[in-house]
């Protein structure tokens, strides 16, 4: 993949909410980058700063959020350069999104048909309405929805066809990176299978990036290639998602959340939380932002923040991994 | 197992349910059934896991068991005291025995009260003569769900809490009464992945030290598991499958357990799901045949005509299905 030029490349990104009481930092230096066809897992908790991280991909933070350091590129071009008429064409052209709740992602008195020619023709000056609509019967055909239902409104699909709308509206211009934010989360366990089985076919018949922003870490392991770790603003780890199991070293957060985590098939099954609570991010912890909840805490962690480090394939921002390379060296 | 303990034999049993029927109006004499012949037991400091999906009836089981609803048809009998159609002063009577906890826990607490208010009213009104102070037994209760330093979680109100600890108070509100058993409605299902293990391992310590019984109503096998010393899975209103948790999960035989199986992320399954379409079920009074026979791979016209009964396959096993594995 490494000859590969990235679909989107996060440098040293920091976002914050201006609230009454002063800054809230909801993402602090991030990087990361996905490659062409390349499916990512963006992975946090509640307050861990994935879904505002997916919004300012998308440019689509609202008035109280700003970016307060660092670029977003998407094949190249960064986001935050283009004037609000090229930034309309750029984003479901070159970037999309499929939120979680299907039901207002959709506008519930147009029939899907109109939904979908409506994000064709907006687009693609070139495209008759034959042309479109000929696209449309293709897409719905492409998520696995019969094409009559084109004449739709979208009270009258289930959750999982509405959900599937929205992909193909998602992927209607073929755009280089669709960001998926929790797609599935409000969905029954079989529907939300049987729409990420479709999600993976499409994206290896169509051929477009996924950044799957999700708290669900089984989930998340079985579709992406790669998973990003969010705590507190920052990706505190980024490993290949088939090493996401505790026989392998990982962040002491991620261990937590992966023993949190009770297996359905182990033959005992024991399950323990992390103690404490999310940090409140108006207020960071000192040092490392985990450090009070972390089990392994040493002076260091409260006093420094750690650096992110290359541990075999992952990368680990955890003073853990620094000290036993120190070590091993000395 | 942690939590292997023995299913009481009828008669010993806490809490028992038989036939229950819920069914709403749908307009021109029509009814739906939610909740169609319902049966399970549950003994002192047992924990059932009702799983199921959507519209599966699990949450209007619930309900109907703390008596918010009244059933059409069946019986709820309650140490040995029968509280299907029981009505106002009984029905508050009752609640000292049955309380619920629920999914939202934002929803589900009044924002402009103290948690202290909070608990101070079921204590007053339901155990206030026990010779220790109300204030003593707030106390207790919110050691007991492990939200200390207790002074400082009394002063504060439900938005300066997170998720979880909102959880913890709904939980310690439900423990005002003394209860016999809890009826816990996905009380996990919003909270971030890092709090859950401790409420419901919260709820493990409860049901040990308490002998206090649940029904663990989910959608996730893998909590159902956890906690539950049986499970079972209902579809359509039904019981498709009963068994002890384990059992369940490493030999299922219901062709819909089989799908919920394959389906849960974990499982690293890979192909086609075992179905053979994703209609709902029909939840119509008077529907023939099994309400998974437009789903189940394994379908004949016997299913479509006539009900499967559930029948015991091995000791506390019990299936309902023509054509089980």
């Amino acid at each position: 993949m490494a000859d590969n030029k990235p679909v989107l490349e996060i440098e040293d990104l920091s976002v914050a909410y201006v609230t009454g009481s002063g800054l809230v930092h909801a993402v602090n230096d991030v990087n990361l980058q996905v490659y062409p066809n390349e499916i990512v897992g963006l992975i946090g908790e509640s307050g861990s700063g994935k879904s505002t991280m997916a919004y300012t991909i998308m440019r689509l933070l609202k008035g109280d959020a700003v970016v307060t350091k660092g670029r977003v590129k998407i094949l190249g071009q960064d986001v935050y350069q283009l004037s609000k008429k090229e930034l309309r064409q750029f984003r479901w052209s070159k970037m999309a999104m499929v939120f979680q709740s299907a039901m207002s992602a959709l506008n519930p008195v147009m029939t899907v048909e109109t939904q979908i020619l409506d994000a064709l023709l907006s687009h693609r000056k070139d495209m008759t309405k034959e042309q479109a609509r000929a696209r449309a019967r293709e897409l719905m055909e492409l998520v696995r929805i019969d094409p009559k239902h084109l004449k739709s409104y979208p009270h009258e699909l289930s959750g999982g066809m509405r959900q599937r709308v929205v992909i193909a509206i998602a992927i209607a211009l073929n755009p280089a990176l669709v960001i998926m934010d929790e797609p599935t989360t409000a969905l029954d366990v079989v529907v939300q299978r049987s729409i990420l089985d479709e999600i993976r076919k499409i994206q290896q018949e169509v051929g477009f990036a996924i950044l799957f922003v999700s708290h669900d870490f089984s989930l998340v392991a079985e579709l992406a290639s790669r998973v990003a770790i969010m705590y507190a603003g920052r990706i505190i780890e980024v490993t290949p998602s088939d090493l996401l199991h505790l026989q392998e070293k990982h962040h002491p957060y991620t261990e937590g959340l992966l023993k949190a985590i009770p297996e359905l098939t182990a033959e005992d099954v024991t399950i323990q939380g992390i103690g404490g609570y999310p940090p409140d991010l108006q207020d960071l912890p000192s040092g490392c932002a985990f450090h009070p909840r972390c089990p392994y805490a040493t002076d260091i962690c409260r006093r420094v923040r750690p650096e992110k480090l290359a541990v075999g394939d992952k990368l680990i921002e955890c003073h853990l991994f620094s000290e036993k390379e120190l070590v091993s060296h000395v | 197992m942690s939590n292997a303990t023995k299913t009481p034999a009828t008669g010993t049993a806490l809490l028992e349910v038989k036939d229950l029927v819920v069914h709403f109006p749908i307009g021109q004499g029509q009814f739906i059934r939610p909740v169609d012949r319902v049966s399970f037991s549950i003994g002192p400091g047992e924990v059932l896991s009702l799983v199921g999906e959507s519209g599966s009836g699990k949450s209007t089981i619930g309900k109907a068991l703390v008596r918010m609803i009244e059933p059409a048809d069946g019986s709820i009998i309650v140490g040995g005291r029968d509280v299907t159609h029981i009505r106002g002063r009984e029905i508050k009577e009752y609640r000292k025995e049955a309380q619920m906890v629920f999914q939202d826990p934002f929803g589900s607490l009044n924002p402009t009260r103290s948690i202290e208010q909070h608990l101070a009213f079921p204590v007053r009104k339901y155990r206030a003569n026990k010779g220790v102070s109300v204030s003593e037994q707030i106390d207790e209760l919110l050691t007991k769900v492990g939200l200390t330093p207790v002074a400082e979680t009394r002063r504060k109100f439900p938005h300066e809490l997170s998720g979880g600890q909102r959880q913890r108070v709904a939980i310690a509100r439900a423990l005002a009464v003394n209860p016999k058993f809890i009826v816990a409605d996905e009380p996990i299902s919003m909270l971030d992945v890092s709090i859950r293990a401790g409420v419901l391992k919260l709820m493990n310590d409860l049901r040990n030290d308490l002998n206090l019984a649940f029904l663990y109503i989910t959608h996730d096998l893998a909590s159902a598991r956890y906690i539950g010393n049986r499970i079972m899975v209902l579809y359509g209103g039904k019981v498709m499958e009963t068994a002890p948790s384990a059992e369940l999960i490493k030999a299922p035989t219901h062709p819909y357990t089989r799908l919920l199986l394959t389906a849960t992320p974990g499982t690293r399954h890979r192909g086609p799901l075992p179905e053979t379409s994703n209609s709902a079920p029909n939840l119509l009074e008077g529907r023939k045949g099994c309400p998974f026979a437009n789903r189940c791979p394994l379908v004949t016209d016997v299913c479509r005509n006539e009900e499967p009964p559930l029948r015991e396959l091995s000791s506390g096993h019990a299936v309902a299905c023509h054509h089980p594995a």
